[in-house]
């Protein structure tokens, strides 16, 4: 071995090799083969623990004693030798979570994956968008999160605020990417599940069919085990099909992919609840061995004010958005005041515009600039017509004869607290006001109602009134019970919900394999590195971030059609182009360091390097001032900057960008490749003093050597 | 405090809220991006989403964040 090559790497390779081109048919010695590949993984991305290596080795044995397999055989005895032979190198792995060789730090994620909470090889997938294979983007992104389109029209995209890009212009449009990929392959039946492994024999119940609940059934059930999610409602999705309106996700869209969910087998009883229609008793009985619970945060906060329960018409926001999801499609009242000031209270003012409210106004205690609403979502509600109140704080609700005929409130205005630096609003004396309603929708926030789970013996409770869990594996106080989503984060988003499902996943396979489990969350997998495209720096620099095309207001106010109509496929592909690769330049700045400092020359100009104060980047810069010279390509540490020549140009790329093209300058002797005019210029420069060209021709250094031999032969005399 | 999408912080200090995990201890000192904050009812309770520089993205307590941007 090399002092370059790592040897945890190279094991890892040699099984990703065995495991995909299937050499142990055998499932037994497969499975042993798997479960050392899960517990190398951890030691490559540096959460592994004490017991890592003695599990390794009782693999390794079991593979060896097992002669039935002659392959399996001949896989343990190089894994023997292997862990045997550099046992300070794994040992140092997990101890230091270091690789002194770099080969593990190369799998270290882009910022967008590493953004992440579900791990997506963001890169790749964007990568294969600009290709078009949109059906490969996709199976990409299933690997790490079993709804594509879902998170394409609703994700919050943590990924696109850490997007590189961002820090030159804008960060590329990774959600509406995705969902048009996932869309195609649907609409041309491309979009398919992995292969399922065989059936293992457990049983194993989910608890909830929310995007995180169908996320660990969907992982458990590829790993092959039998899974029954409960659900209390009669469809699947849980917050996605309840709480998010269908002008934001058409219903189309949750179905089609919990279809795909489903026909891997996964069993779905809905209009069950757990904890009353049935119980952990009854399904222990049955033989379920592990439960994931992923019951969301249904219960709404109440106001707390007078007349809130005296009138009808006063209801919580989050039991009008299911009733609405689920069909009923009657106006709460002409004149509708919603109170809060987050996406709930801006989801619920928007529907009741579409269910015909003649009058929407949204009432709120701070300004809008405390508003915790998406920017764009509050951007939309304006447009469409829903009015504003802020600094307004509700105070009674007033009526007669069970019917509500507006809301008492008080003006406030925000003043900083003593040992707070937020401000908090401060009811103006004085200031009492009517406003005149027919109807009021409180959406102040959201909570678990864990009544339901108060039969499960163990659970812990955080102050928050979540489940408490380890966040590494998701597991809970009680051994074989899990959870994740809203239930132990609170109300939060889906994509972290779904990497909690996953995460669940594979706690629960762990657990149910004996293997330890990991101290640390997941870091993400890179699933591929795909091949750049070639751009040129200008068009790299011109090309922008589309605008998402809207249906027209007319309709948005009238029905619940999807508002965001889709990119077009052109669109699409050049935005693609937009990508840095930054899973391929890991950014250590050393090419523009020894550009500028060592050559002298700062012709990369890429403030973007840097994280938190990004300076002025131009990749068009490079063509003018660079002389070709190849240091920094030389010492890229990941080949991401690369020098070649190709026909009669030399070429500078980063990662596919076009930065530099200069046409290539000939021996005039023998017609070798001499370098580039500035290069030579850069060098003529330099040496000007010590050596003068006289002759005026360019020749390579061996014509040059030889073109000095006989000219000082020729001066030589005969004797 | 209120923290807004976008927002650049540092986890300037470990928290001594129960929601701190032994392996967060690694996150002390680094950069990031609040990716989702609370986005019910301004609570300085709530754990915030934030994204943090090479280490991945994490919901803490709001007690250990700083903004970069003062």
């Amino acid at each position: 071995m090399s002092n370059t090559e790592c040897p945890v790497n190279e094991t890892l390779t040699r099984l990703d090799h065995t495991l995909y081109q299937n050499r142990l048919p055998h499932p037994r010695s497969h499975r042993l083969a798997e479960e050392v590949h899960t517990l190398v993984v951890d030691i490559a991305m540096g959460r592994a623990g004490e017991a890592h290596l003695p599990s390794i080795d009782k693999r390794i044995a079991a593979l060896l004693s097992f002669a039935d397999d002659p392959n399996g055989v001949a896989l343990g005895q190089w894994l023997a030798a292997q862990v045997s032979d550099h046992q300070e190198v794994f040992l140092s792995h997990i101890k230091s979570q270091n690789c002194a060789t770099g080969d593990c730090d190369f799998l270290t994620p882009a910022p967008c994956q590493m953004a992440c909470p579900a791990g997506i090889d963001v890169p790749t997938y964007v990568s294969l968008i600009g290709l078009g294979k949109d059906a490969e983007a996709i199976e990409v992104i299933r690997r790490d999160n079993p709804f594509p389109w879902v998170c394409g029209l609703v994700c919050t995209r943590p990924c696109e605020f850490m997007c590189v890009r961002g820090r030159i212009d804008t960060p590329v449009s990774i959600k509406f990417l995705k969902a048009f990929a996932a869309e195609r392959a649907l609409s041309w039946g491309q979009y398919r599940n992995p292969e399922q492994a065989p059936a293992n024999g457990h049983r194993v119940c989910v608890v909830g069919a929310g995007p995180g609940g169908m996320s660990a059934a969907y992982y458990l059930a590829l790993k092959g085990y039998a899974v029954r999610v409960i659900e209390a409602l009669p469809s699947a999705g849980g917050m996605i099909m309840v709480g998010i309106p269908r002008y934001r996700l058409p219903r189309e869209v949750i179905d089609r992919e919990v279809a795909m969910i489903e026909s891997l087998g996964v069993e779905f009883c809905f209009n069950t609840r757990f904890g009353s229609d049935v119980t952990m008793k009854e399904l222990r009985s049955e033989g379920f061995e592990a439960f994931f619970l992923a019951i969301g945060a249904h219960s709404a906060y109440s106001l707390g004010i007078p007349g809130e329960n005296a009138f009808p018409q006063v209801r919580e926001a989050i039991g009008f958005l299911r009733n609405v999801a689920l069909g009923d499609r009657h106006i709460p009242g002409r004149r509708v005041i919603i109170i809060g000031g987050g996406n709930v209270a801006i989801d619920t003012a928007r529907t009741c515009l579409r269910l015909g409210c003649e009058d929407v106004t949204l009432a709120y205690r701070r300004t809008q600039n405390e508003m915790p609403a998406d920017e764009e979502e509050v951007e939309q509600a304006e447009e469409e017509g829903v009015r504003f109140a802020m600094l307004t704080i509700p105070v009674a609700v007033e009526g007669h004869d069970d019917t509500m005929t507006g809301l008492r409130c008080l003006k406030a205005k925000l003043v900083s607290m003593p040992g707070s630096d937020r401000k908090s609003p401060k009811p103006i004396e004085g200031s009492e006001f009517v406003m005149p309603a027919d109807a009021l929708i409180a959406a102040i926030g959201q909570q678990v109602e864990h009544h339901w789970l108060s039969a499960v013996d163990g659970l812990e409770w955080s102050r928050r009134d979540t489940l408490r869990v380890n966040t590494a594996t998701m597991a809970t106080a009680v051994p074989g019970i899990f959870a994740a989503g809203d239930a132990v984060t609170g109300p939060a988003t889906v994509i972290e919900a779904i990497g909690g499902g996953k995460r669940a996943a594979s706690g629960i396979h762990r657990y149910l394999s004996g293997i330890p489990q990991p101290k640390m969350p997941p870091v993400p997998v890179r699933r591929q590195r795909v091949e750049w495209t070639e751009v040129p720096s200008k068009t790299k620099m011109v090309l922008k971030r589309p605008e998402m095309p809207l249906l027209n207001m007319d309709r948005r106010r009238t029905t619940f059609q999807q508002v965001e109509l889709g990119y077009s496929e052109n669109m699409v592909r050049e935005e693609a182009r937009r990508c840095l690769r930054c899973d391929i330049c890991r950014r250590c700045g050393l090419c523009v360091q020894i550009c500028r400092d060592k050559m002298g020359v700062n012709a990369l100009s890429m403030g973007y390097l840097e994280f938190d104060r990004p300076g002025a980047t131009n990749f068009r810069q490079t063509q003018d001032l660079c002389i070709s010279c190849g240091a920094c390509a030389t010492n890229c540490p990941t080949g991401a900057m690369l020098m070649e020549d190709r026909g009669s140009e030399r070429i500078l790329s980063l990662c596919g960008t076009i930065l530099n093209r200069q046409p290539l300058v000939h021996c005039d002797t023998c017609g070798a490749v001499l370098g580039t005019e500035r290069y030579l210029d850069y060098i003529r420069k330099r040496l000007h003093k010590t050596a003068p060209n006289a002759s005026g021709k360019r020749r390579c250094d061996a014509c040059a050597r030889q073109s000095g031999l006989n000219s000082s032969k020729a001066a030589m005399p005969l004797t | 405090m209120v923290f807004h999408r976008g927002q650049k912080v540092e986890v300037y200090r470990r928290s001594d809220d129960e929601s701190w995990e032994p392996f967060m201890d690694s996150l002390v000192g680094r950069h990031g991006i609040i990716t989702d904050p609370d986005t019910q009812i301004n609570d300085p309770n709530a754990l915030v989403e934030v994204s943090l520089e090479n280490k991945g993205t994490y919901r803490l307590p709001q007690d250990c964040l700083r903004d970069l941007e003062l």
